[in-house]
């Protein structure tokens, strides 16, 4: 150590630290969700198990809802900012957060999928009482104090306290205006996640291996977020989105290193929403997680993630734009292709959505890559509506796959679930609709958002990938067309499938999720109204 | 500068043997070295704060646990090098090496001007301005970063906890559930014979000699028993040899007096 640095230890009359200046009823939707996983870890400790479980659900939901209003509360005060383009709100709590039109929406259908998430997480009548987790992760797959432990009827309810942690990490990630806050973010949102993976009751060494799985690649692509950051950093001397923004536009020195910075961070990012060739891990992790869970990281993480990727490039590498565009048009390219020829080969109903949600993710960067802004359908408002309309129907597929069971649990194998249109037609006629919403067929929320996205880039000039995207979604159509032919008309094997009673959490999810898909698509006006009055990212 | 020169080589060796070294002692010692010269280097930036958390948390802390758990898994294992998928390490190596060479020419090309700055940020001493930074305009990020530190302690308990799900049996539990075995189906309420009891050897693998010279089987542990490495019949045979001997010389000579000035001998060794 150098003498200056000794001598900088021990100065004299350090100028004294100012609070900061943290609106606290701006970011309360954040604070309560955080709150409520907090208190969630409390009662954990301190309520008899007995009621341990139902106190958890009570927290989480009441949490989730305090929060929507909040949001509800904080999106109808954001005052308008007049710039370029039209924005609301803008960054607080010292910049650390931009709780902008997006970000709000954004919360907001966060919080929507967290609750459905809940819901699904409280199921317990499927598995004749207890809840999709296992009873205690800590035995041994197949043992006998697994069997024990079940005959007891222990279970793990922290899996609520989770669940908060990781739509808080969700939230977070959405909204920070620097990339110290979206590193954060993004490790508070993916640790639960890795955690639940790996908690199934049924099938508990696939689902181990998903996590070790989902836990290993993640953090690889977190390392390479991470470094992406570092050489942002080297280049534009912030982590401030604004600021890093004004070096790009600035053309300071060291092209080179915004080039590798921003290609890192993009492969951190692309790696969350599930593109290819970043989507090794999606396939496995989604078929070995309990289906809840499965369920919430589909809706929650891509939403999170691809919101965070177009504040990250439209804010703060607006500037360079040029530069990574090509990059985003090769890639949602071959992910919107290879998302639609290999879920045709799928025998697995919930490989099957994985691929329908890597597909999905070539899609949204459709979107993205159309770069549009302005009046009208924007690349924001349109990525923004198919991520509600996209969530809605996976949570509702996933929930719908949790229904569907045999002696083992749930059958998940695609040759199981011909003839469900005769043993439960309710159920099939959901899942139809939710293929049909996946496929983009007129009348749900699927057509309307992919012509969302569709038309955001063709404005923008990006023609050749829609027309790469519509080719795409006829080679889906013709696999989930086959799907629903599988659903009503092949003749069942064996048995065919038996369908679970589930309770009204089921039932409402299944419900509520139907709902949205057909009026999204019936009805999307007050919805395109919302992410478009949403306007731009403020930075 | 020199400094940096010094440490560099050492850096990149160390770390080149955290990924090659065959046993995982040896590339976390490595990786020790590494992680001690980049807090020199950190020593060197004017960042004290980092330098001594540095030493602390990561070399002291994080680095002695990563020693604990490999002592634990056993030192002498070695990583398996079967590959599950054929000419992965190839392509990986090929593949990380491009990698590499992409981020070094990037980083050598950058263009990085004079550095400003670092006298005004440590103005007020290198922990204050940092303190500064993490209570004020970074405080969001900071304190979101208790919601990981909650989740990973979370998760350490519901992956590795196993809670204790019937109430402890103490002593006098066990002893009355001995009795009332014992009063039940007459199952001996007291300790099993030891091995070797009588007879020559006292090894595990001896079993104790009844008094009428045939083995007890309860002596020894069923695992011997099972494998078939129980040595019985072998002394249980100089028993019934000796008491044939005895009944063939008569009653007057089977009396077995120990002569008075010798102790006591179990067998026939001789006396040394």
């Amino acid at each position: 150590m150098s003498a200056v640095s000794v001598q900088a230890i021990v100065g004299a009359a350090p100028s004294p630290i100012e609070a900061p200046d943290v609106d606290y009823a701006t970011i309360s939707p954040l604070l309560i969700i955080l709150g409520a996983a907090v208190l969630g870890v409390l009662v954990e400790a301190f309520v008899p198990r007995a009621y341990r479980f139902v106190t958890q659900i009570a927290v989480a939901v009441v949490g989730v809802v305090a929060a929507f209003v909040a949001t509800v509360v904080v999106g109808a005060g954001l005052d308008t900012v007049d710039g370029e383009v039209t924005g609301r709100g803008g960054p607080t709590a010292m910049g650390s957060l931009s709780v902008d039109g997006p970000a709000v929406v954004t919360w907001a259908m966060l919080l929507f999928f967290g609750l459905l998430g809940v819901l699904l997480f409280a199921e317990r009548r499927l598995d004749g009482g207890l809840s999709a987790f296992t009873s205690q992760a800590s035995t041994p797959p197949g043992s006998a104090d697994e069997r024990h432990a079940t005959r007891l009827r222990i279970e793990h309810s922290e899996v609520f306290p989770l669940a908060m942690f990781a739509l808080g990490g969700m939230m977070f990630f959405a909204s920070a205006n620097d990339l110290l806050g979206m590193f954060v973010a993004l490790e508070v949102l993916s640790l639960p996640l890795y955690l639940m993976c790996g908690l199934a009751r049924r099938r508990r060494l696939l689902s181990q291996e998903a996590a070790m799985k989902y836990f290993l690649l993640g953090a690889f692509s977190s390392a390479f977020f991470l470094y992406g950051i570092a050489m942002v950093y080297g280049y534009a001397g912030s982590f401030g989105l604004a600021e890093i923004s004004t070096a790009v536009s600035s053309q300071i020195g060291g092209q080179n290193l915004l080039l590798a910075g921003m290609a890192l961070i993009l492969v951190g990012l692309l790696f969350k929403v599930a593109a290819v060739p970043f989507h090794a891990w999606t396939p496995d992790v989604y078929q070995g997680a309990p289906t809840p869970v499965t369920a919430f990281m589909a809706a929650g993480t891509k939403a999170a993630a691809f919101v965070a990727m177009l504040r990250i490039f439209f804010v703060a590498f607006g500037g360079a734009r040029w530069d990574w565009a090509p990059a985003v048009w090769a890639i949602a390219i071959i992910t919107m292709l290879f998302g639609a020829i290999a879920s045709i080969a799928q025998t697995d109903v919930k490989r099957m959505l994985a691929y329908s949600s890597i597909a999905h993710a070539g899609f949204l960067l459709v979107g993205m890559a159309g770069l549009t802004s302005g009046d009208g359908v924007t690349s924001v408002s349109a990525v923004l509506f198919y991520l509600v309309a996209y969530g809605a129907a996976a949570i509702g597929a996933f929930a719908v796959v949790t229904l569907v069971r045999d002696a083992g649990g749930e059958t998940t194998h695609l040759g199981r679930w011909a003839g469900l249109g005769k043993e439960s037609p309710v159920l099939a006629v959901a899942f139809t609709i939710f293929l049909l919403s996946f496929a983009g067929i007129p009348l749900t929320g699927g057509f309307i958002s992919k012509w969302s996205v569709f038309a955001a880039a063709w404005d923008g000039g990006a023609w050749p990938l829609v027309v790469v995207g519509v080719v795409a979604s006829a080679l889906a159509l013709f696999f989930y067309i086959r799907v629903v032919v599988l659903l009503f008309f092949a003749p069942p094997q064996g048995d065919g499938p038996t369908v679970a009673v589930p309770s009204p959490l089921t039932w409402s999810v299944v419900a509520i999720t139907v709902a949205v898909t057909i009026v999204l698509g019936v009805l999307p006006g007050p919805l395109l109204d919302l992410v478009q009055q949403a306007g731009a990212f403020v930075r | 500068m020199t400094a940096f020169w010094l440490l560099a080589p050492i850096m990149v060796v160390a770390a080149l043997g955290v990924v090659l070294s065959r046993k995982a002692v040896h590339s976390a010692l490595c990786l020790a070295v590494v992680m001690i010269s980049l807090a020199m280097m950190y020593a060197m930036q004017d960042a004290p704060f980092l330098f001594a958390v540095q030493i602390i948390v990561y070399t002291g802390a994080i680095m002695m646990l990563f020693l604990f758990v490999l002592m634990l898994v056993g030192v002498d294992k070695t990583d398996s090098l079967v590959e599950t998928i054929k000419g992965q390490r190839l392509v990986a190596i090929v593949l990380g090496l491009l990698f590499g060479g992409v981020l070094v020419t990037v980083v050598a090309q950058a263009f990085v001007g004079p550095v400003v700055g670092l006298g005004e940020a440590n103005a007020d001493g290198n922990v204050h301005g940092l303190a500064k930074l993490l209570f004020n305009r970074y405080v969001f990020a900071f304190e979101a970063t208790s919601a990981l530190l909650i989740t990973a302690v979370l998760g350490a308990m519901v992956l590795a906890h196993r809670e204790r799900l019937e109430p402890r049996r103490t002593q006098r539990d066990l002893a009355l559930e001995r009795m009332q075995r014992y009063a039940e189906h007459g199952e001996h309420p007291g300790n099993l014979p030891t091995p070797g009891v009588y007879a020559r050897h006292n090894a595990v693998d001896v079993p104790a000699l009844l008094p009428d010279g045939s083995t007890s089987e309860i002596s020894t542990s069923k695992t011997l028993r099972d494998r078939g490495v129980v040595r019985d019949g072998a002394f249980a045979g100089d028993v019934s040899v000796t008491m044939r001997r005895l009944e063939a010389d008569g009653p007057e000579r089977g009396r077995v007096e120990p002569p008075p000035s010798t102790p006591a001998r179990h067998d026939g060794e001789e006396d040394l």
